[in-house]
């Protein structure tokens, strides 16, 4: 899964052709580290169809604070450079499944 | 990898110790998660009437036939506050401030817990108001923080964030805190209600009221969709079918957290009837 950082967001996900999954997260957050596996599994399950990338928000402040992320782990799915989902908080995998498959 | 357990009860009232006991009888690996006296509710009952075959016997009397089962049976009690359980598709990742375990099947049967939400905490949650200050805490670099905390263990988090945060502010809701740290701004107050804009910006206490950026609410008991995150919930209860199956799959719930009648016999009953669902599972998954 790429890393995206506040210098190449726009490029990676603002400006990709396919939806972009973008998982927030932080090191020392517990529930973080629980949707790590489930985004790898999205990542590989949804090849070719979205991308999936994470941002450090320690690392990553400004686009965090413009995304007005309070929370981590949020989850949020960008399609032609806009928000148009988000999660906070941990889920299930299908729940994400559910989310991509709306927006493809 | 961790031992992984066939499966998981969290808590160890009428529903959970029914569910660990039919779960111990068909063989299967059991853990279970609650308090070597079982459970308050039951302890504390004067005279229970209701129960199938015994009449006017004490909760605390109650209490002692149902640890004798167990302790016949073997099952044992695993003293540790159950903080999550991640759905994870193939098993479950159970975890505690300490530790995390693994398993293939999990029965919740954490009753029910009567602290209300505050006004406006669900409308701004992750917007402004979080649940996990050690986890939060990145994103308030330089900010204000203020933090309710139910119980002592909140103070630790208060302290992290002090590290961290320009300011925090933390009320404590049981009394004087113990062990928090010089430059935390202690405010005792009762909180009514969370108030903003598109993000949370105050917290309103029945005296007072504080400007923050961020709100951290930090409960002794957590809440049921805190507890499992992408469970179905209806009104402060877990949505359930006549298998006690939730809406994740392998996930059951028994007891009082499903719903009312609360008592006793019907807790025993739905963690004996999510116990075997669960057993056919796990079956299947093997």
């Amino acid at each position: 899964m790429k890393e995206v950082m506040d210098a190449t967001f726009v490029e990676e996900v603002m400006n990709s052709e396919q939806p972009v999954l973008v998982d927030f997260w932080a090191p020392w957050c517990g529930p973080c580290k629980m949707v790590t596996p489930v985004m790898e599994e999205l990542d590989q399950q949804y090849d070719g169809k979205i991308k999936v990338v994470k941002v450090n928000v320690d690392e990553n402040p400004e686009i965090s604070e413009a995304l007005r992320i309070t929370s981590i782990p949020t989850i949020v799915l960008f399609k032609e450079g806009q928000p148009k989902d988000a999660v906070v908080g941990f889920r299930p995998k299908n729940d994400f499944e559910k989310m991509i498959d709306k927006h493809l | 990898m961790s031992d992984r357990y066939d499966l998981i009860v969290i808590g160890s009232g009428p529903a959970g110790i029914s569910a660990a006991i039919n779960g111990v009888i068909r063989n299967k690996k059991v853990k279970v998660f609650g308090s070597r006296n079982l459970s308050e509710k039951v302890q504390k009952a004067p005279r229970v009437d209701n129960y199938l075959g015994f009449h006017g016997i004490t909760g605390n009397e109650l209490k002692d036939v149902f640890s004798q089962h167990l302790e016949k049976m073997q099952v044992e009690i695993t003293e540790e506050k159950v903080d999550a359980v991640y759905a994870l598709g193939k098993y479950f990742a159970i975890t505690t401030k300490d530790n995390s375990y693994e398993a293939t099947s999990v029965i919740v049967a954490s009753g029910v817990s009567n602290k209300k939400s505050l006004e406006g905490e669900n409308e701004y949650l992750g917007k402004g108001v979080g649940y996990c200050a050690t986890c939060d805490a990145p994103i308030y670099k330089n900010k204000k923080v203020a933090i309710v905390g139910y119980d002592v263990h909140a103070e630790e988090e208060a302290n992290f964030m002090l590290d961290v945060a320009s300011e925090v502010v933390y009320i404590p809701l049981y009394g004087q805190p113990e062990k928090i740290k010089d430059g935390v701004n202690v405010v005792l107050g009762r909180p009514l209600r969370i108030e903003g804009n598109e993000k949370a910006e105050r917290l309103v206490l029945h005296n007072d009221h504080i400007d923050a950026d961020g709100i951290f609410i930090l409960k002794d008991s957590v809440e049921l969709d805190q507890l499992v995150p992408g469970v179905q919930i209806e009104d402060n209860h877990f949505v359930v079918n006549r298998k006690m199956e939730t809406n994740i799959e392998g996930l059951y719930a028994a007891g009082d957290c499903t719903g009312k009648p609360y008592q006793y016999l019907k807790a025993a009953g739905e963690g004996q009837v999510a116990a075997l669902n669960a057993v056919s599972f796990i079956d299947n998954m093997q």
